[in-house]
């Protein structure tokens, strides 16, 4: 097996997978439908203000599950229909931000700074169009270089790191995450230690379940889906409708500008754009990249970094800020293009960078068969490595999925401006008992709803103290192998308990964790989960 | 603390990692956090739990109480009513996985819930609350419970 026979296996598991229906005598395979099926409820959803692309996500999966099972054959479709939502609900955001001035993601803040004021100058569609263009195109360079990076990384990882810099490898990823989460380190040290605290309830290598207090619920310890939906969607979902309950007020109505006849986007517009699209695609792709780091700080960045250098090397244009077609290309090229890099972290070294990817690592767990980490790039030459066609099937989905983008996702942009309209006050409450179904039907426990809302008014009692839900999500999943790997690195090391200080590369590592920490309090992020 | 095993144990000669150890770190990371919020590193602006606030978690949690116990209890109510009327012996539980039995209380909670919820927002009980309800919990079967047989929509799984 060479590497260009696992490439096409990987392209081959995507193609002739279970078909889903036969078009003109050719066979169009379910994990194309979903990868469709899932980038268009993406832009619908990113497109409701008060959705997410993760909620999307967290809903879906028990679902898909439902339809797939946990088969190996399962994996393409279900992670096709999750990457599709995680794509499109990036370009989705885009849209309530230039239509109506309303963000419906938190990433696409910045674009309403000059999307709406073009939508008020009567360019709705053609800022639509920069958008698009934008977005697809740092999205499809992010996904080039995740799959020129990610297998040489996992390699490094695989070949360098044994079991005690892996120990620490996971110690340094969860500091920086605490580190640079949220805007205070010492929230985001704790968060990370509940999140710890918390996945050690019920588990261990004794007879008697730690931390269970002799409860038979505690004992089975706290289901996965349940604790992260329940601080990363209920969570939000509290604080929003206690917002609106607050505020006893709807959506503002809008008046609708009259738009000008010529809304096309030509090639001279697009060649000025590409330096400012490279710009943010590169800021984009190397903070998505760094794990925990959102699409949010991205956009803000590309934004930042272009309207300086706009302002310096063009002061007759229009300036950010005031409807200048760059200022939505900068945004929407740096917080598109975090999506592949993102899955770096997540693919070598089984790490998840944010909310999205949490719920690939869910789907993955759920499943089984492919574990995601730096295993899935060994590359066997006698044998067959599934988990690297799977790999490879994945890459193969996010070309698809972009190529969807770039075919037919900005007419689709251009469709689902009503959603913008569905008020906040009925969506929410629909949302969370879809959520609170999603965790029944897989866990058919009322018990396991209480819990939901438990982890719930955790995630709503961090937002509101300013203390970021994502550290305690990904500590929950990290966990449980920080301390399967200690344990093993422990007996490796003959029981040596400076493990982590004996070994060059550990010890690097730790000191880095350190040195994260201090600078973070020293200067505090503005970063926001 | 309620683990078996201390921080580190001797089995069989070999010195292994206890139970103990994870939780112990876990709990000094959060000491870590607390220690550096309070040596005042941080020039941060903190958040804060208003009384309102904590209201809103009251009438949250007196939501979810009364949904689902509608939920809970509106099946087997209704075979109590049906039986007093029929004279049949009829019990809910073999009658979990039969429409129209086991969208009753599904069907009653979650239309609760999400009506209430509406209504507080809204600061008034309106009918539009009502059929949102409805209509979502409607969906929800449409979406959960029709094309699978092996899915089970609250409280059947339950009782």
């Amino acid at each position: 097996m060479t590497v260009f026979d696992y490439i096409w296996l990987g392209i081959l598991a995507v193609f002739q997978g279970p078909e889903a229906f036969s078009l003109f005598g050719v066979a169009i395979s379910m994990t194309i439908v979903m990868v469709l099926s899932g980038f268009l409820l993406g832009i619908a959803v990113g497109a409701t203000p008060g959705l997410a692309g993760p909620m999307a996500m967290a809903i879906s999966l028990p679902i898909l599950i439902s339809v797939f099972g946990f088969s190996p054959d399962a994996l393409l479709p279900v992670m096709g229909f999750l990457i599709g939502v995680m794509k499109g609900a990036t370009i989705g955001g885009a849209v309530p931000a230039i239509l109506f001035n309303t963000p419906g993601t938190p990433d696409s803040y910045m674009t309403t700074l000059d999307g709406y004021p073009m939508t008020r100058a009567g360019y709705a569609k053609k800022a639509l169009k920069i958008a698009h263009f934008s977005s697809a195109t740092g999205d499809t360079f992010s996904d080039i270089v995740l799959i020129l990076t990610a297998p040489f990384l996992a390699l490094l990882v695989e070949a360098y790191l044994d079991l005690p810099e892996k120990t620490a490898l996971l110690i340094f990823s969860l500091g920086f995450i605490a580190s640079v989460v949220g805007g205070s380190v010492g929230k985001g040290v704790i968060s990370m230690g509940l999140g710890l605290l918390a996945v050690f309830i019920g588990t261990g290598e004794d007879f008697y379940p730690r931390l269970s207090m002799g409860t038979q619920a505690l004992a089975q310890g706290f289901p996965i889906a349940t604790s992260v939906l329940g601080v990363l969607v209920l969570g939000e979902v509290f604080k929003s409708l206690d917002d609106l309950w607050q505020d006893r007020r709807n959506t503002r109505e809008t008046q609708a500008p009259t738009q000008a006849a010529d809304q096309s986007l030509r090639w001279s517009d697009i060649r000025k754009l590409l330096p400012y699209i490279g710009r943010s695609a590169v800021i984009g792709t190397a903070i998505g990249a760094l794990p925990g780091i959102g699409s949010t700080l991205a956009a803000t960045m590309g934004y930042g970094s272009s309207a300086r250098r706009h302002a310096a090397k063009r002061p007759e244009a229009t300036q950010f800020g005031q409807g200048a077609a760059e200022g939505i290309a900068a945004t929407e090229a740096a917080n598109s293009s975090v999506s592949g890099a993102n899955m770096i972290p997540v693919l070598s070294l089984g790490i998840p960078g944010n909310a999205a990817a949490v719920f690939l690592i869910l789907a993955t767990e759920s499943i089984g068969g492919f574990n995601p980490g730096p295993t899935v790039f060994k590359f066997t030459t006698d044998t067959v490595n599934p988990e690297l066609v799977m790999a490879f099937g994945l890459f193969t989905i996010m070309m698809i999925a972009n190529l969807f983008n770039w075919t037919i996702g900005g007419a689709f942009m251009r469709v689902v401006g009503v959603m913008a309209r569905v008020p906040k006050h009925l969506l929410l409450p629909v949302v969370l008992m879809l959520t609170l179904t999603a965790i029944y039907v897989q866990e058919t426990r009322l018990s396991a709803m209480w819990a939901a809302i438990g982890f719930g008014l955790l995630g709503y009692l961090m937002r509101r103290v300013g203390m970021s839900p994502l550290p305690f999500v990904i500590a929950f999943i990290l966990g449980d192998k920080l301390e399967e790997t200690a344990r093993q690195a422990f007996a490796a090391t003959g029981g040596d308990p400076w493990f982590l200080f004996t070994n060059p590369i550990a010890a690097v590592l730790v000191g880095l964790t350190l040195l994260v920490l201090v600078l973070a309090i020293r200067k505090p992020t503005e970063i926001k989960p | 603390m309620d683990v078996d095993t201390g921080l580190i144990e001797q089995v069989r000669r070999r010195v292994t990692i206890g139970d103990s150890l994870a939780p112990t770190v876990a709990a000094g990371v959060i000491g870590l956090g607390a220690l550096i919020l309070l040596i005042g590193g941080e020039r941060v602006p903190s958040g804060s739990l208003s009384g309102a606030n904590l209201w809103f978690i009251a009438l949250l949690l007196v939501c979810f109480a009364v949904g689902f116990a509608l939920m809970r209890w509106t099946g087997p109510a209704a075979v109590w009513v049906a039986n007093t009327f029929t004279g049949q012996d009829l019990d809910y539980r073999p009658l979990r996985d039969t429409a129209p039995w086991k969208y009753l209380g599904f069907v009653a909670g979650c239309t609760f819930v999400i009506a209430a919820l509406i209504s507080a927002v809204q600061g008034r009980l309106t009918l539009q609350a009502l059929l949102v309800g409805l209509g979502a919990s409607l969906a929800m079967i449409a979406v959960f419970d029709w094309p699978f047989d092996n899915l089970l929509l609250p409280p059947n799984g339950d009782v």
